[in-house]
């Protein structure tokens, strides 16, 4: 058997294996209940199996002719196997900076750094996706360490380094006017608050 | 005359200075998202939720709103101009305005879009204001099983007018579903699906799933085309159309109107569908369909209309039933429930100011917009200019802070970046993300009133069939999706996305 349509077997097996887990793991560790009376397992088993169900039927047409015997593509930068090990970075870092005691934070800004460098290094086609993602990470977990003044750089810096030109002037420049932006908007204006400077930074200058 | 009545209500709300002003806002950050391709109104409207917990409920809805349907006056601007969609809902009106464009006749489509869009705003207003009433008072009576059912053929109609393959549609309703309930079971106080992480005990949020999705994910994209654009911005000049056009066009506004206010009514309807179809409805009835896609001024007035009418009556169920119909209603709903309303028919008898403030404010907001469109077209046309590469860090930026000042927890922004992922792997999938988002809203509410129509009936799963509110969506939700199963539906169905998609 071949695969005819590589876009239907990926999401029918994301659709099975995401049912089936929803489905096993709320038998196991959640109460069924009556159909009076629903536990809390009950809705989710029910959904998980519906969804494993049509996840297959999608799996199964993968495999039937297309019309036209055209051949689809799938144009993805990265297979299953990348995906697993960015995941797996970001377990196991997130795993180890809790045994070595330090904050899970630092657990996950080191993991969205290696996949970085990886992907940049391994999979360049894939440094839209990557970056943009790493750099929302990073936006996150500076925030507390760095305060808005860092958080923002380490954005705008990484996700434009995703893009197709990158030019240091400006994007400092860009930089510039988000922070600006950013402060008089939401710090003063919204009073959302943020910390501006890094923690280190006692008596932040700029309020 | 009780609609004169709740209408003056209507206006005196929204003719405060405040809330003219936040209408205003709505409707200018609506056309500039309009105008520029790659963020659309559900990414923006996310975005903006955390700030609208500092505005009163009326503004904040009232600011909203403006965005939606201001969106849809701002996306034809760059269809007719640069020809590609500046919203997904002016896709086809890049077909004919373009080419209008093309033979230096760029100036009428762009006023005839924006007058069109005007009539058409116009009309659904009073739509809104006539219809929703009655509609909420049937509501009031319903029950768990009838709010089950109706959740029910929500989701099917969604699916049904979603692209592509059927059943991927609704597996992705269910992977809504199935991540809406992750979080504390209410009924038990178990923690379901949250691995021990504290963050995920109060469920994720609907903002972050949504800006994850629609914010990211799309960007992403956008930076894998390398895009290429012909910008026709000297070659708007005269702008007003000649007499010769406006009778043209009278009878396709009127039909988009009507086609538009219609089908924005029906779940998962919504802008894009109306001005899909009332496209295909022109050149279906037109003496002469050769000249669509060749610069008829019938296919620009049709669409530009009917998104624009889909756009607002699609607030109808949002406002009486308390059910989004798209992603950008399901939105609204999140922002009356930060501000603590709950959603419903009760909405409009408890709260008339916001109910009919809001209305009004879309006649208001309709007006300003054709003030902002046809003088100002050229500060818009100006604004195509700003390369993208400065467009997605700000893009970026915004979302982050938006997200991260939810709860000032990094978490949140983490799982954001983990849904434009699995956005981005989605769409390279074909699976439409718009059903997951309406499954994501709905699932806690449908687990909810299953509960309590199960309970009511001692388990009897026929409660459903026997009340007959409950049978009619029942019945309506079968046939729906009987009717895209048949194969000769089934191939007009693709053939009219696969239109849409060129």
């Amino acid at each position: 058997m071949k695969i005819k349509s590589p876009k239907d077997f990926w999401s029918g097996l994301m659709f099975v294996a995401v049912g089936v887990f929803f489905a096993v793991w709320a038998i196991i560790y959640y109460q069924m209940g009556t159909a009076v009376r629903m536990g809390p397992a009950y809705f989710p088993t029910v959904l998980g199996g519906l969804m494993a169900i049509l996840g297959a039927i999608v799996l199964a047409s993968s495999f039937a002719p297309r019309a036209g015997g055209k051949k689809e593509k799938l144009e993805m930068p990265f297979n299953i196997v990348d995906l697993g090990i960015a995941i797996g970075v970001f377990i196991v870092l997130g795993y180890a900076a809790k045994l070595a005691g330090i904050s899970n934070d630092y657990g996950m800004l080191a993991a969205a750094a290696v996949v970085s460098v990886l992907s940049v290094r391994y999979r360049p086609e894939t440094r839209p996706l990557v970056l943009i993602s790493a750099g929302c990470i990073a936006y996150g977990y500076l925030m507390k360490p760095l305060g808005l003044i860092g958080a923002t750089a380490a954005l705008v810096y990484v996700s434009a380094f995703g893009g197709h030109e990158y030019k240091w002037k400006e994007v400092t420049i860009l930089f510039a006017v988000l922070i600006l932006f950013s402060w008089l908007v939401f710090v003063h204006g919204l009073t959302l608050p943020f910390p501006l400077c890094p923690q280190f930074i006692e008596n932040c200058p700029i309020r | 005359m009780e609609i004169l009545n709740n209408l003056l209500i209507g206006f005196q709300v929204a003719m405060t200075w405040q809330h003219l002003l936040y209408a205003f806002i709505g409707v200018i950050l609506g056309t500039l998202i309009g105008v520029l391709p790659g963020i659309g109104p559900v990414a923006t409207i996310a975005m903006l939720l955390p700030i609208t917990f500092n505005l009163s409920p009326v503004a904040a809805l009232i600011m909203l709103a403006g965005i939606y349907y201001g969106a849809q006056y701002g996306g034809s601007t760059t269809a007719i101009l640069v020809n590609i969609p500046g919203e997904s809902s002016s896709v086809v009106t890049c077909l004919d305005g373009y080419q209008m464009a093309r033979q230096g006749r760029a100036g009428p489509a762009l006023a005839v879009a924006a007058l069109g869009s005007f009539f058409a705003g116009c009309v659904a207003t009073l739509i809104i204001a006539v219809a929703a009433p009655p509609l909420a008072e049937v509501a009031l009576k319903f029950g768990p099983s009838e709010y089950f059912s109706l959740m029910v053929f929500g989701l099917v109609a969604a699916t049904v007018l979603a692209h592509g393959s059927l059943i991927k549609a609704i597996a992705m309703v269910v992977l809504g579903l199935l991540l809406g309930i992750i979080g504390t079971d209410v009924n038990s106080g178990v923690l379901r699906f949250t691995f021990d992480i504290p963050e995920l005990s109060d469920g994720i949020g609907f903002v972050i799933v949504a800006m994850g999705m629609f914010g990211t994910a799309e960007i992403i994209g956008n930076l894998e085309l390398k895009d290429k654009r012909e910008i026709f911005t000297s070659k708007v000049t005269h702008l007003y159309p000649s007499k010769e056009d406006l009778k043209r066009v009278w009878g396709p506004v009127l039909r988009g109107t009507a086609l538009g206010s219609f089908l924005g009514i029906l779940p998962g309807g919504g802008a894009l569908l109306a001005s899909f179809g009332a496209y295909t409805l022109e050149k279906k009835i037109s003496r002469n369909p050769g000249k669509f896609g060749k610069g008829a001024i019938e296919g620009v007035a049709a669409p530009e209309s009917a998104n624009n009418a889909g756009a607002q009556t699609s607030f109808i169920p949002m406002l009486t039933l308390g059910i989004p119909s798209n992603a950008v209603m399901a939105l609204m709903i999140g922002a009356l429930m930060i501000q603590g309303i709950a959603p419903g028919p009760q909405v409009m008898n408890e709260k008339p100011q916001l109910f009919w403030g809001l209305i009004a404010s879309m006649w208001i907001g309709n007006l300003m917009l054709v003030v902002l469109n046809l003088p100002l077209i050229g500060m818009w046309v100006k604004l195509l200019t700003v390369p993208y590469r400065y467009l997605y860090p700000s893009i970026l930026v915004f979302m982050a802070i938006g997200v991260f000042s939810l709860s000032n927890n990094p978490f949140d922004v983490l799982i954001m970046a983990f849904f434009g992922v699995f956005g981005y792997i989605c769409v390279k999938l074909e699976c439409e993300p718009a059903p997951l988002i309406l499954g994501f809203i709905l699932g806690p509410l449908m687990e909810e009133n299953l509960r309590r129509a199960m309970l009511l009936s001692r388990g009897d799963p026929f409660v459903f069939f026997q009340k007959p509110i409950s049978l009619g969506f029942m019945v309506a939700s079968a046939i729906l999706l009987v009717l895209v199963a048949l194969p000769a539906i089934r191939k007009k169905r693709d053939e009219a996305f696969v239109e849409e998609a060129k």
